[in-house]
């Protein structure tokens, strides 16, 4: 069983953020009719990436006295290789809502993870995982 | 998982600060090592006895001016210095990982602990305040003010190179003090970019001064009469036998804090996968060298038979064992890596003599840390794996010497009162913890052990800035301590007033 370090975990969720909001910056500049949503979605992204972090740097401390507790934790690699379709509204916006419900179940499960935390670390990657829950829905309704 | 860039790009020949300058200095130099990669990362110097003075007469030359400047703007240069440590948090931590060898993760928490010292000192309007009484006698009031003293020295160990410098630092300046810093010479690049940071908050110069050295430098601070008191956190041989008898000849003030043997106890009604966890750091981080290390876990059988009590103690050294075994190891710059090398192969090997004791003592090697796996291609020179030794009793040499290394030892007592007799049997008293659901154990625990730091289902008992570092027995000499309201009275001079007008 692999365990994954608080580092590692902070840091997957940095990329996740970045490719997220750049997955956004490209569906605002593909298609148009959506920028505005897109374009709202990438600045949302950018702004949790800065509140994750801060969180971690916060109460690493908290982290490192419960180290162990993302054991078990599987990475969703996958979602670090989101890109947008092209010419094909549909599928970008099956791309969006996929993104979000990937992102939005990691967030979900890291926040039950550290439930033993200090409540500011759970609290955190909870308010990221309903957001992105939101947001997943948000797309799926558009279909 | 990614390996972080580090940080050092240059082996540079590093200098003192000294009077607001950066100046070389004429010792010999000494390479600092990254014990991951054995690469030399910086040079420092062995600064000479004179070029200390030369640090105490700015020290000295800058504090009538520093008293003199309002607490509030004090406390300003602190916010501005807390914030800068905010924005270079990133580089602050590597340089840790790089000169010590620590992950990344505790690298970033002994920054986050450093600037928490920042962050209370800058209360020092409040934490400083005296306080005063009308009418003591007929028309006579009375009031005490708290006084900085002048010039404070400051050494620092090589577990904790940027944190612990910082249990003092904020406070001895929060209060008009102005300090000598000597980092340790093994890992002195933290505290050289922390001064980087200080000058650009605005402190004035000769408020802060590093001056790298050893023992010259230690024993200069010790001799100078213009040094008012001495902050140490290191081996307890140093503590008992050179800091305290020196300073007490000398009329100094001083903390010094030494070594450790930490027990912690698990009583039959612990939560044994919480436990388990505490106890991994506890035990293996930093590689196992910190002053509130657990070194030794005591399996209580209260209430238990014989038999029921070794079943239980199989319980948990396998639990204990199966997590031990899946700590991964290897360069801290990785951010898989849940441990990192020894700071340097003399240490390590004086660990595994420890190791070889405790196999010829007759105590069971169950987890053999010189065998392990290293994540990444580096040298093994400094790197050592968990260790879990049982079947250990307490007159062992593993159960009864700080090893400061990744050394479990794993106990067995009837009771809690017999595992209460073995904490104080042992001549250090840091900090000790308990791990049980019963409020009636953790009570007579915290109430009758002998150590300053106690953990009730906590395995490491590292106390806020807002409260004092405690240690007892072996473990401090002294009579204040770091942090807390403790270090704003060690570093100022309470004075009474007594007034009438006629």
């Amino acid at each position: 069983m692999e365990q994954l370090t608080a580092a590692a975990v902070i840091s997957f969720s940095e990329r996740l953020q970045e490719v997220s909001a750049r997955f956004y910056q490209d569906l605002a500049a593909a298609y148009p009719p959506h920028r505005a949503a897109a374009a709202d979605y990438a600045t949302r992204c950018e702004r949790d990436k800065t509140q994750i972090v801060r969180t971690y740097r916060e109460t690493v401390t908290d982290a490192l006295e419960t180290g162990y507790s993302f054991a078990g934790l599987t990475l969703p690699a996958g979602l670090l290789e989101a890109s947008v379709p092209a010419g094909d509204w549909e599928a970008a916006r099956e791309r969006a809502a996929a993104l979000e419900e990937g992102a939005a179940a990691f967030y979900e499960e890291v926040a039950t993870r550290s439930a033993a935390l200090l409540a500011t670390i759970p609290r955190a990657f909870r308010r990221v995982a309903e957001r992105r829950a939101r947001q997943a829905a948000a797309w799926r309704e558009m279909a | 998982m990614a390996v972080l860039e580090n940080p050092i790009k240059e082996v540079r020949t590093l200098q003192n600060y000294i009077d607001g300058e950066w100046v070389d200095s004429q010792g010999e130099l000494v390479d600092v090592v990254n014990p991951a990669t054995l690469e030399t990362v910086a040079r420092v110097p062995i600064s000479t006895a004179a070029e200390f003075d030369q640090a105490v007469a700015a020290a000295q030359g800058a504090f009538e001016d520093w008293r003199r400047t309002p607490p509030l703007a004090r406390a300003r240069c602190l916010f501005r210095l807390k914030e800068l440590m905010e924005q270079e948090f990133e580089e602050l931590s590597r340089i840790q990982t790089v000169e010590h060898g620590k992950t990344i993760d505790e690298s970033r928490g002994e920054t986050r602990r450093g600037i928490e010292m920042v962050e209370v000192a800058t209360g020092i309007p409040s934490l400083m305040m005296g306080n005063n009484l009308e009418d003591v006698a007929s028309g006579i009031d009375e009031y005490l003010i708290r006084q900085p003293l002048g010039v404070f020295g400051i050494i620092g160990p090589y577990n904790f190179p940027c944190m612990v410098p910082l249990w003092f630092i904020p406070f001895a300046l929060a209060t008009g003090n102005t300090v000598v810093v000597k980092p340790s010479s093994e890992d002195p690049l933290s505290q050289l970019k922390l001064v980087e940071l200080a000058e650009e908050a605005g402190f004035p110069e000769g408020v802060w001064n590093v001056v790298n050295g050893g023992r010259s430098v230690v024993g200069a601070m010790i001799e100078h009469p213009d040094i008012q008191g001495v902050c140490f956190v290191g081996s307890t041989p140093v503590a008992k036998n050179v800091i305290y008898p020196g300073c007490g000849r000398t009329g100094k003030r001083v903390i010094a804090q030494g070594g450790a043997k930490n027990f912690g106890l698990v009583m039959p009604d612990a939560d044994l996968p919480h436990t388990i966890a505490g106890c991994m750091t506890s035990f293996f981080g930093n590689a196992g060298q910190r002053c509130l290390a657990n070194a030794n876990l005591v399996v209580v059988g209260e209430g238990m038979t014989e038999s029921e009590l070794d079943a239980y103690y199989e319980q948990v050294v396998e639990a204990f064992v199966a997590s031990a075994r899946r700590i991964t190891i290897g360069n801290g710059l990785d951010e898989a890596v849940q441990m990192g090398p020894l700071r340097d192969p003399g240490k390590k090997a004086n660990v595994v003599r420890y190791i070889e004791q405790g196999i010829a003592e007759g105590a069971t090697l169950c987890l053999d840390g010189r065998e392990f796996a290293l994540v990444g291609d580096y040298p093994k020179d400094a790197f050592l794996g968990p260790t879990v030794f049982t079947d250990v009793t307490p007159e062992m040499t593993i159960a009864r010497e700080e090893i400061f290394g990744p050394v479990a030892a794993i106990l067995k007592a009837r009771s809690l009162d017999e595992a209460i007799a073995m904490i104080h049997a042992n001549p250090f008293g840091n900090a000790a913890s308990i791990f049980t659901d019963s409020g009636k154990w953790a009570r007579e625990f915290q109430y009758r052990t002998r150590c300053g730091n106690i953990g009730i289902n906590i395995g490491l008992v590292a106390p806020m800035a807002f409260f004092p570092f405690s240690g007892m027995k072996d473990s401090f000499v002294g009579v204040l301590h770091g942090q807390g309201q403790d270090t704003i009275r060690f570093f100022t001079e309470s004075k009474v007033v007594i007034q009438r007008w006629f």
